[in-house]
């Protein structure tokens, strides 16, 4: 069975390696020569952020960009284009009644097959993730922003859990349908519908996350790479607002208010610390609610985890309909 | 007593509420090689996918090989399936095919299929794609006989062949029944009765999704005979004898009847039937059924 399935893909595979190929190279040179930018600009600035942030980025936007469409497009193209017409193309060209016939069973054969293509995923997504993550580095330690969607989701090992679930997504789609452009439509739709969901809707969520509450006169910042949610004021009845003075205004008590538009804070004489004092005396806290940077592998993880269960939960139709449907 | 390659009873077969075959009870000894004819519809393709293990039944029971048509190594190994559009991977080589097949089987014949494709003169290394529909017919043939089945099941594998592609193609399968010397049962679906006669003999006649005849073609052809006598009343006839078929002209009625006793009539003269003939009376007396069925729902309608 191993040899039909490398005999029926080797032309895709070497294709597929090739353009692996390339991409690792753009991405290692890219990503030498920004690593050594970036460590040329920390020893001019001495590790002063304000100083980093006046220097020309590395890396244009469009390259990022760029790399960021390949981390999120990667996994639906393997799903198309090796997932969708796995069992599809098989009804389609009737070339299922040849196989069929042979003295193999539906299940080792659909066995062998996703075994393969499911092995494929992983090392081709695994692969470009890792690339991803390895050329992200410097981004990563410099802006602290690993969390944040669009890096989460083409960093570590997510990308491998996206990559095996679409995936199993075109297979089953492929399977259940027996066609495969309709197969095609479901991988890119329901890939597309299940990140957003995972990205907006659960992501946040996987634990709680922590709030901390803090003195309006200091300031504070969650260590590491965490994932702020919000972070502002909030007044003794529980009014949030954001750290900005036309959001804070109508939710200040008037002794506040008057400072800023007659007091010494309006004509800028005075500090704004007199302002923030004045908050302090009349309950506001400072408030911070986000996931701690220390959560970055566990949420990897969890997010990983989610997208194996709905491979398995696939590939498990998949099987049924093969075995139960006739060919 | 002599073993049953395929024994069903009452199989039937509905896609939703359409009945793709209905009370199919037929049996065919080991050894046999048997016609499948019938109209487009009649159900040869559902019959040959069940048997195959490929299609599973909603009604009644086959026992092919002496079990139940399944997903098993050692009984898929037993069974070689040609299905009716010669399903075989364009993009690749007759030789690519034979490299699947041996590993795919457990006793797999390669220089069977080399030795056959090089008497025909098909290239091994092009796309089978790029062959003629009588070249893939041959190598699909000679890949499904290299499994050394006990059983082969054929739908249509010559409908669109040339006069010649189809020649060649049963004498490839005949010498193959020939070769394995009483062990190989063959089913080969097709319309042309022609074809059929020269390879076949034992017959199954399925029309609107029943089974008409089985049997060997020998013993139906003598349980048949065509009298030929006055156009008188032919009650008589009718009591003992099925009559499949009646023709008339002014003064001369022509019968084709399934015997149920000696031939006693008088008046009529007994005549042996060919097997065109038969086939045709029981498909034209099925036609004309259908059509009185048709007119009596019509009449029941209005």
């Amino acid at each position: 069975m191993t040899w039909l399935v490398w005999r029926q893909y080797r032309a895709q595979s070497v294709i597929a390696f090739v353009l692996l190929v390339a991409f690792a190279a753009v991405i290692l040179a890219g990503g030498a020569a920004v690593a050594s930018h970036w460590h040329s600009m920390l020893v001019a600035c001495s590790g002063r952020s304000a100083c980093l942030q006046q220097l020309s980025q590395p890396a244009s936007q469009a390259v990022v960009d760029a790399i960021q469409v390949v981390g999120l497009g990667v996994p639906a193209v393997l799903g198309v284009l090796w997932g969708a017409p796995l069992v599809a193309a098989e009804l389609e060209t009737r070339t299922s009644d040849f196989v069929w016939a042979q003295s193999v069973t539906r299940t080792r054969w659909l066995t062998v097959k996703v075994g393969w293509l499911l092995l494929a995923a992983a090392a081709w997504g695994g692969a470009v993730a890792g690339l991803i993550t390895w050329w992200s580095g410097p981004n990563n330690a410099l802006n602290a922003n690993a969390f944040r969607p669009g890096q989460f989701d083409i960093q570590g090992i997510v990308p491998v859990g996206y990559a095996v679930f679409a995936m199993a997504l075109g297979i089953a789609a492929g399977t259940l349908t027996r066609r495969t452009v309709p197969a095609i439509a479901i991988v890119l739709g329901g890939f597309l519908a299940v990140r957003l969901v995972l990205a907006d809707f659960l992501r946040p969520h996987y634990m709680a996350a922590v709030t901390t509450y803090y003195s309006v006169t200091s300031s504070f910042t969650p260590s590491g790479a965490a994932w702020v949610f919000r972070q502002g004021g909030i007044s003794p009845t529980g009014q949030f607002s954001h750290a900005g003075w036309g959001d804070v205004y109508p939710l200040l008590p008037a002794a506040c208010q008057r400072l800023i538009s007659e007091g010494p804070v309006a004509s800028k004489s005075g500090p704004v610390s007199t302002l923030l004092s004045c908050m302090q005396t009349h309950g506001w806290r400072g408030i911070a609610t986000y996931q701690p940077a220390s959560r970055y592998w566990p949420f990897q993880g969890i997010e990983t985890g989610i997208c194996l269960v709905l491979a398995a939960v696939l590939i498990g139709l998949t099987f049924v309909i093969v075995r139960r449907r006739d060919a | 007593m002599i073993d049953m390659a395929i024994e069903t009873r009452e199989l039937s077969k509905r896609y939703g509420r359409v009945s793709a075959l209905t009370g199919c009870t037929v049996s065919v000894p080991e050894g046999r090689v048997s016609g499948l004819v019938g109209p487009n519809g009649a159900g040869k393709t559902t019959l040959l996918r069940m048997l195959a293990g490929l299609a599973s039944p909603t009604g009644g029971t086959a026992r092919v090989l002496g079990g139940i048509p399944r997903q098993d190594p050692a009984f898929l190994a037993d069974i070689g399936f040609l299905a009716q559009e010669i399903p075989l991977y364009r993009r690749f080589s007759a030789g690519d095919h034979i490299r699947i097949g041996a590993h795919l089987n457990p006793r797999w014949d390669a220089s069977l299929v080399r030795t056959r494709l090089a008497e025909l003169r098909i290239p091994l290394d092009q796309r089978v794609g790029t062959l003629s529909g009588g070249q893939r017919a041959q190598v699909a043939l000679a890949l499904t006989l290299a499994k050394r089945p006990r059983l082969l099941l054929l739908d249509e594998p010559v409908a669109a062949l040339d006069p010649l592609a189809r020649r060649n193609f049963l004498t490839t399968l005949t010498s193959a029944v020939a070769d394995a010397n009483g062990s190989l049962t063959v089913v080969l679906s097709s319309h042309l009765i022609t074809d059929l006669e020269r390879v076949c003999d034992h017959l199954i006649l399925l029309a609107s999704a029943r089974v008409q005849l089985c049997g060997d073609i020998d013993a139906l052809l003598a349980e048949h005979k065509v009298l030929v006598g006055p156009r008188t009343d032919t009650a008589l006839i009718e009591r003992t004898h099925q009559v499949v078929q009646t023709v008339s002209t002014a003064s001369l009625s022509t019968l084709l009847v399934r015997l149920g006793g000696p031939v006693i009539e008088p008046g009529y003269q007994a005549e042996d039937v060919a097997l065109e003939e038969l086939v045709l009376a029981y498909l034209g007396a099925e036609d004309a059924s259908a059509a009185a069925r048709h007119l009596t729902t019509v009449g029941e309608d209005s």
